[in-house]
């Protein structure tokens, strides 16, 4: 915290004394995910992506918003879950302007990663996939994996189960050197 | 109400979100190899902690519940598909969202590859999804159904558990090194 610039993890005996923000964050974001079940639901980001869809096609196309099945149940844009996806936006600009990390560097996520657009290559291919595995499977990290196995549900562990053993492999195969 | 609530909410996640740098897809792909193991705790931390205080709540007061249903097949095909969407992006549909808040230039990228995979999902949805969410669909259960114990019970089991598997995950694994 003293020094922004230097994101190393802290040497082991200074970590003894201070809390790991993980630690004290996840406490805080349980809390707020409780919350959210008290006072209006179990969190869940991925619906908003086809919302916007039906939203966008019934001033563009409105025959397929009234006829594709999935889009006909989505006439309300605004809903509790699109207000969460504007806070998460708002949440994001604030504390980035905040902290002292305002303009973030580009993280590389793989090896292959060497360009800019390299980068924006794997951030397509992978917002696609996980909006359509997340839209099949009926939820996402937020609705299925946090708020899902908060509420113990069945679902949520099987999804999670599915998509950290995807993840591990998927990520673990694109690593430099294969290792 | 519901929908200020809502907001705010969002607002306080895409903070802890961005404080925890789980927006940042180098830290995912961290985690994902293995390499360091603080985002997975977090979250582990988060439903451990979510799950004690809605059921220990929902002794006292009603509690929006909302149980997702079962349907084995399409929901472990999907979280296969987007666990690999997760290792090559490192975004997932809410933190690219704060990332791109935070100014990321490459979390608008999985915005958009996300506002085309939901195209692409309602173009399938009748022909593809409908049935094979059709199989082996078990219903909205949670793992109180399945042990037929009270639910706070079992939260306050399985948050253990969580807990003690927290505490004794490293966060670096040294993995990284060499």
């Amino acid at each position: 915290m003293a020094n922004p610039a230097v994101h190393a993890p802290p040497v082991a005996a200074s970590a003894e004394r201070k809390l790991p923000s993980w630690l004290t964050l996840g406490i805080i974001f349980g809390v707020v995910s409780a919350a959210s079940i008290l006072l209006w639901g179990p969190i869940g980001v991925s619906g908003t992506y086809p919302r916007f869809i039906a939203a966008i096609s019934r001033y563009v196309v409105p025959d397929y918003a009234t006829s594709n099945p999935y889009l006909a149940k989505m006439p309300k844009f605004f809903t509790t879950e699109t207000m969460l996806v504007v806070g998460l936006l708002i949440g994001g600009f604030v504390a980035s302007r905040l902290g002292k990390d305002a303009k973030p560097a580009m993280q590389m996520v793989h090896a292959s990663e060497k360009t800019p657009t390299s980068r924006y290559r794997d951030a397509f291919i992978g917002g696609f996939l996980i909006i359509l595995g997340a839209r099949i499977a009926g939820g996402c990290t937020s609705g299925h994996i946090i708020s899902g196995i908060t509420q113990l549900s069945v679902s949520g562990m099987i999804f999670a189960a599915g998509v950290f053993a995807a993840g591990i492999v998927t990520a673990k195969s694109l690593a430099r050197g294969g290792r | 109400m519901d929908l200020l609530y809502a907001l705010l909410s969002g607002v306080a996640m895409g903070v802890l979100i961005q404080r925890v740098r789980a927006s940042d897809p180098g830290m995912i792909g961290r985690n994902l190899r293995l390499e360091n193991l603080s985002i997975i705790k977090f979250m582990a931390l988060t439903i451990a902690v979510g799950m004690i205080l809605v059921y220990l709540l929902s002794l006292v007061t009603p509690m929006h519940f909302d149980i997702k249903p079962t349907y084995v097949v399409g929901v472990l095909v999907g979280g296969l598909i987007f666990g690999a969407g997760f290792g090559i992006g490192g975004y997932c549909p809410g933190t690219c969202v704060v990332g791109f808040g935070e100014g990321r230039k490459d979390a608008i990228w999985a915005i958009i590859g996300g506002i085309v995979g939901a195209l692409v999902f309602t173009l399938v949805y009748t022909t593809l999804v409908q049935p094979m969410n059709k199989l082996m669909d078990l219903g909205k259960i949670t793992l109180a159904d399945v042990f037929h114990a009270p639910a706070v019970a079992v939260a306050i089991v399985v948050a253990v558990i969580f807990f003690i598997v927290i505490r004794l995950l490293p966060t670096e694994t040294g993995s990284a090194r060499g």
